[in-house]
């Protein structure tokens, strides 16, 4: 007995002082008097007092009480009260949250019970539907629990819960009626779940879509204040956000609706914004907004819809809003960034919107246009890394795919300009050999961008000459970035200019013809490419200067004495040697970096170091490889003059054998690859049962672990009263003892006077026969089977 | 670009029966050769003009596979129009009509304008299902009809248009209540704030609206 009640002590952790009942005898009594009571007022009051139960003896009160709670709520439906209490205590039983008051209790339990809880709950698809049905009473205290209850089953089982809301008939439509609930507290709370319900699923976002979810959330921002309003307007954007992430479908809805006219007077600041400022809420909202914007225009969806999404920006006054932004004062930094994001999204490869960009003015003196105050901040190191990165994005969203715009920039660098105002391409050129290395790297990308694509800029830009020192001749832009490149000792610097050169010289041997003339710069790479050490991503430097003596091969007129394409891949061959050069050249592809980069257009790093290679640069790279790769073997491949036709006869018969036994070799490969894949496939299978037998396994360890807990629970229920009761029943044992050995007693008297009986009876069956009568035979047995029928 | 009225419609029917080639070919004008299975539902928008005035269709292409059957039937409900399509050279896709119907008349409103299509009508040689079997299906049901190519885009234009034709229709006779938008219809912006409970107020139509796009 003491066992018992020391197992109880810890599960529950109150000491029970004398008679009073312990927590889980009153949660036993209650579920009791909720499933037997036939008085609805007595099974109100017991539902109330397990709700007040439910978070202190969570456990208890869901061990015991799941089954009869949701009786409840399918018989007692129409009492709204009763309802209210049942939700709100599933709810709490449910939640993923640890209480306050239960933890001092439960240290010792380590199974997520909430969870538990909720997965014995939904285990029954129609519970669920049986909640969501509740969504349609209108009654506060049913509506507001049960969505309430949602969430927290959504919390825990996102994925189930969004599963069965799918397909249970109205279910998202219901969820959405809550948008127009006039109760703002239900109406907020809707919004949350909603934002969890539609995240990562894209039939549910559409449905929301299709249920007017865009409608009704604008007139929710509309009614709040736009960007001025609260949290909710955030929740709205959030929710909005969800819908249109990667859904294609949604965004053509979205920009169909005329939506995007309803985005754009968002943008618009109000005049006196200096005096009252930004709110945190207002920062908060803000970049919401903006990334809506980005999500509809992002380079990852399909050109189509981008484009028509960035017309209708336009239209709508949305770009010219955002540029309002940009030039605006006062505006908070992380906004600033984002908005130079965003505007270069809008602008990406639209060559209307990008012309219109190039147009903006910044109200400057004198007036600027607002490409070159940009850059200013982007050669800038006193501004912030992340600004300065959303500069270089914007600007490379401004080139992209505009042949004009690159033009325009190289044009600023030409002798004939005569411009005395500072240009984009001064800029560029300053920040190009500057001794901050990243202003150094940012130019180096920028202007790389301006010859994308581009032939006729790489040769314009060949034209550019600059001046060094005084009196001394002017040189080349190329020959001085080459210079430049033996020159500085900063890793980010080399690489951003040899960025700069491969673009250049890729497709353009005028460009190669340069550089090869540059004193030094062939000796540069090639002990680069050389080298057996590198220091930490060093392998990227010697990576890219492989690449730029394979440009230099692969791009060569052969108008260069010494370095015909010949000599260099004889160089590569004999001072570097064809495996290390291709390793070498492979080391870039293999990088994190690479990988990182090569991911998105836009520049994504934390801090400073982690920029060195860079999107488009990726993209060259991995075009040229091959083109290289080419280069050089051919190259090879001729030197040996080696071809089918000058074979001998004995040759070409060797040459044939050899065929037939790679074709047999490959036939086996073949096979082999088969039956590689085959046993993958049974492999993956079984890794497959092994992983559900785990989880089995971990469901059925926790529910042992519930089990046990309830184990203890009703084992000392019992136990307790148990104790009277045995005492009870040892008297009730002696009793019937005695009661037995009377009847004993009783039985052998009977069957002494049976005996009797029998003795008389033969004497008298004698008797009759000695008279002449007949009397059956076998009586004995006859009798005695007589007598046990009727026994 | 403004519109007087908004309608929502969906396409519905076995799967490769030519529901999205149909979209394809009302909203861009194409044909894709290739069955590329819909996945849940996708979605299209066309403007067109009826008796003067523009009107913007909002169309969602469902999947016709069994297994998106219940995702497909949220969008039942807030739908005005829908096209039920089956393939003239399959006869199964005939035959599965009338359940087909039986869940479109169970999960939408009642008002909803439903077109029957038998599509493919260039394959004439691989022909399985008469025209007239067709038209008196849709006699039987109260449905209108008409056969179709999404390939040559016979009579696509007019599939769409003349359920919104019906739609219209059923709004000036007051059938539709267009306030309710879980009816699948929406007054154009410029026509909701003077008076929108009489839908023949709007005046000069679209052609006056606002340019926006
Ligand atoms: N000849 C011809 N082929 C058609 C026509 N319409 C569709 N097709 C072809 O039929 C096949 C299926 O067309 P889809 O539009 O993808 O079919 P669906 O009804 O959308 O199918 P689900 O998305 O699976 O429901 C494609 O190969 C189309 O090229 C038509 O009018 N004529
Ligand atoms: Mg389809």
């Amino acid at each position: 007995m003491e066992y018992f009640r020391s197992g109880l002590k810890s599960v529950l952790g109150a000491p029970a002082p004398g008679t009073q009942p312990t927590g889980a005898e009153t949660v036993e009594r209650l579920v009791s008097r909720v499933s037997t009571s036939t008085l609805l007022e007595d099974r109100r009051d017991a539902c109330r007092a397990l709700k007040a139960l439910s978070r202190k003896y969570r456990l208890e009160v869901g061990a015991q009480g799941m089954d009869v709670l949701r009786q409840v709520l399918e018989l007692d439906r129409s009492d709204c009260e009763i309802i209210g209490y049942c939700l709100d205590t599933l709810c709490n039983i449910t939640s993923k949250e640890v209480f306050e008051e239960e933890s001092e209790s439960n240290l010792n339990i380590k199974v997520n019970v909430g969870e538990q809880f909720t997965e014995m709950f939904i285990k029954n698809a129609e519970n669920v539907t049986l909640v969501l049905s509740f969504l349609e009473e209108y009654d506060f205290r049913v509506r507001w629990p049960a969505v309430k209850l949602l969430t927290s089953l959504l919390a825990s089982k996102p994925k189930e819960i969004q599963d069965v809301i799918l397909v249970s008939p109205m279910g998202v439509s219901k969820l959405m009626d809550l948008l127009v609930e006039s109760r703002e507290v239900i109406r907020n709370d809707a919004l949350l779940l909603l934002i969890n319900l539609t995240k990562s699923n894209a039939n549910i976002q559409k449905i929301v879509a299709f249920e007017n979810a865009f409608d009704r959330l604008f007139d929710v921002i509309r009614e709040e204040g736009f960007t001025d309003g609260g949290i909710v307007v955030e929740d709205c954007m959030l929710l909005m956000l969800n819908l249109l992430k990667n859904n294609t479908s949604n965004i053509n809805f979205f920009k169909e609706g005329s939506y995007i006219q309803k985005l754009a007077p968002m943008f618009i600041l109000p005049d006196n914004l200096e005096e009252v400022g930004w709110s945190p809420q207002k920062v908060s909202n803000m970049h919401c907004v903006l990334q809506l914007v980005r999500t509809l225009v992002s380079p990852t969806n399909p050109v189509q819809i981008v484009t028509s999404c960035q017309k209708t920006m336009r239209n709508a006054n949305l770009l010219e809003a955002l540029c309002n932004i940009l030039m605006a004062s006062g505006v908070p930094a992380d906004i600033l960034t984002e908005t130079i994001n965003t505007v270069g999204e809008v602008i990406r490869g639209n060559l209307t919107n990008q012309e219109y960009f190039a147009g903006v003015m910044a109200p400057s003196n004198p007036p600027r246009p607002a490409i070159v105050v940009l850059l200013m901040s982007m050669v800038n190191e006193k501004q912030p890394f992340t600004l300065r990165c959303a500069v270089l994005y914007c600007f490379q969203c401004f080139l992209f795919k505009n042949e004009i715009g690159q033009e325009q920039v190289v044009q600023t660098l030409l002798p004939s300009s005569t411009n005395s105002t500072l240009t984009t391409g001064q800029l560029l050129c300053g920040g190009l050999f500057s001794a901050d290395s990243l202003s150094c790297w940012f130019s180096s990308v920028a202007l790389s961008h301006t010859l994308i694509e581009n032939p006729a800029q790489r040769e314009q830009l060949l034209r550019v000459l600059l001046a060094t020192n005084l009196g001394s001749q002017p040189v080349s832009l190329l020959h001085q970035c080459a210079v430049f490149l033996q020159q500085t000792t900063k890793l980010q610097a080399k690489i951003g200019i040899l960025m700069l050169l491969a673009m250049w010289m890729s497709h353009c041997p005028q460009a190669v013809q340069v550089f090869l003339n540059v004193p030094g710069a062939m000796a540069f790479l090639t002990a680069q490419t050389s080298a057996s050490e590198f220091d930490n991503n060093e392998e990227i430097l010697q990576g890219l200067c492989a690449f730029l003596m394979g440009l230099c091969v692969a791009f060569n007129d052969n108008s260069v004495q010494n370095y015909s394409k010949e000599n260099l891949s004889q160089l590569i061959e004999k001072r570097v040697g064809t495996e290390t050069y291709c390793t070498k050249l492979g080391e870039i592809s293999r990088h994190e970096v690479y990988a990182k980069a090569a991911k998105q257009p836009q520049i994504r790093a934390k801090h400073s170091s982690e920029l060195l290679l860079e999107f488009e640069f990726c993209k060259l790279f991995k075009a040229l490889e091959p083109v290289i790769i080419k280069a050089l073997g051919v190259q090879r491949d001729l030197s040996n003059g080696m071809s089918e036709l000058s074979l001998s006869e004995h040759e070409n018969a060797l040459l044939l054998q050899y065929k037939e036994l790679i074709r047999d070799q490959d036939k086996k490969l073949q096979d082999v690859h088969k039956s590689l894949s085959n046993l993958q496939r049974e492999n993956q299978d079984l890794k497959g049962q092994i992983e559900e037998l785990r989880q089995t396994n971990s469901q059925l360890h926790d529910q042992n672990t519930l089990l046990k807990a309830q184990m203890q629970l009703s084992g000392t229920a019992v136990a307790e009263p148990g104790n009277d009761k045995v005492k009870q029943l040892e008297a009730e044992l002696v009793e019937k003892d005695a009661e037995l050995e009377r009847l004993r007693k009783d039985q052998d008297d009977l069957l002494e006077l049976l005996t009797d009986q029998d003795t008389k009876l033969n004497a008298f069956k004698n008797r009759l026969k000695e008279l002449g009568e007949t009397v059956e035979d076998g009586d004995s047995e006859d009798n005695s089977a007589g007598s046990d029928n009727e026994v | 670009m403004s519109y007087a009225y908004l309608f929502k419609y969906i396409i519905i029917g076995d799967t490769g029966v030519g529901k999205s080639c149909l979209l394809l070919q009302f909203t861009d004008k194409r044909f894709q050769p290739v069955h590329d299975l819909t996945i849940g539902v996708e979605f299209g928008a066309r403007m067109i003009t009826i008796d003067g005035k523009q009107i913007k269709l909002q169309i969602w292409d469902t999947a016709g596979q069994e297994a998106f059957r219940s995702i497909t039937r949220s969008y039942y409900r807030g739908a005005a129009g829908a096209l039920l399509v089956y393939d003239i050279t399959r006869r199964e896709t005939f035959n599965h009509l009338t359940t087909w119907l039986d869940d479109a008349r169970q999960h939408s409103n009642s008002n909803m304008v439903i077109m029957l299509i038998g599509n493919k009508s260039d394959l004439e040689s691989r022909r399985e299902v008469k025209k007239e079997e067709g038209e008196a299906f849709a006699r039987e049901h109260g449905l209108v009809f008409m056969e179709t190519s999404a390939k040559t885009a016979a009579n696509v234009e007019e599939a769409f248009i003349n359920t919104a034709k019906e739609i219209y229709e059923k709004i000036q006779e007051g059938v539709f209540d267009i306030n309710n938008e879980a009816n699948g219809i929406k007054i154009g912006p410029q026509h909701s704030p003077t008076n929108p409970s009489l839908p023949g107020a709007g005046g000069a139509g679209g052609s006056q609206g606002s340019s926006c796009c």
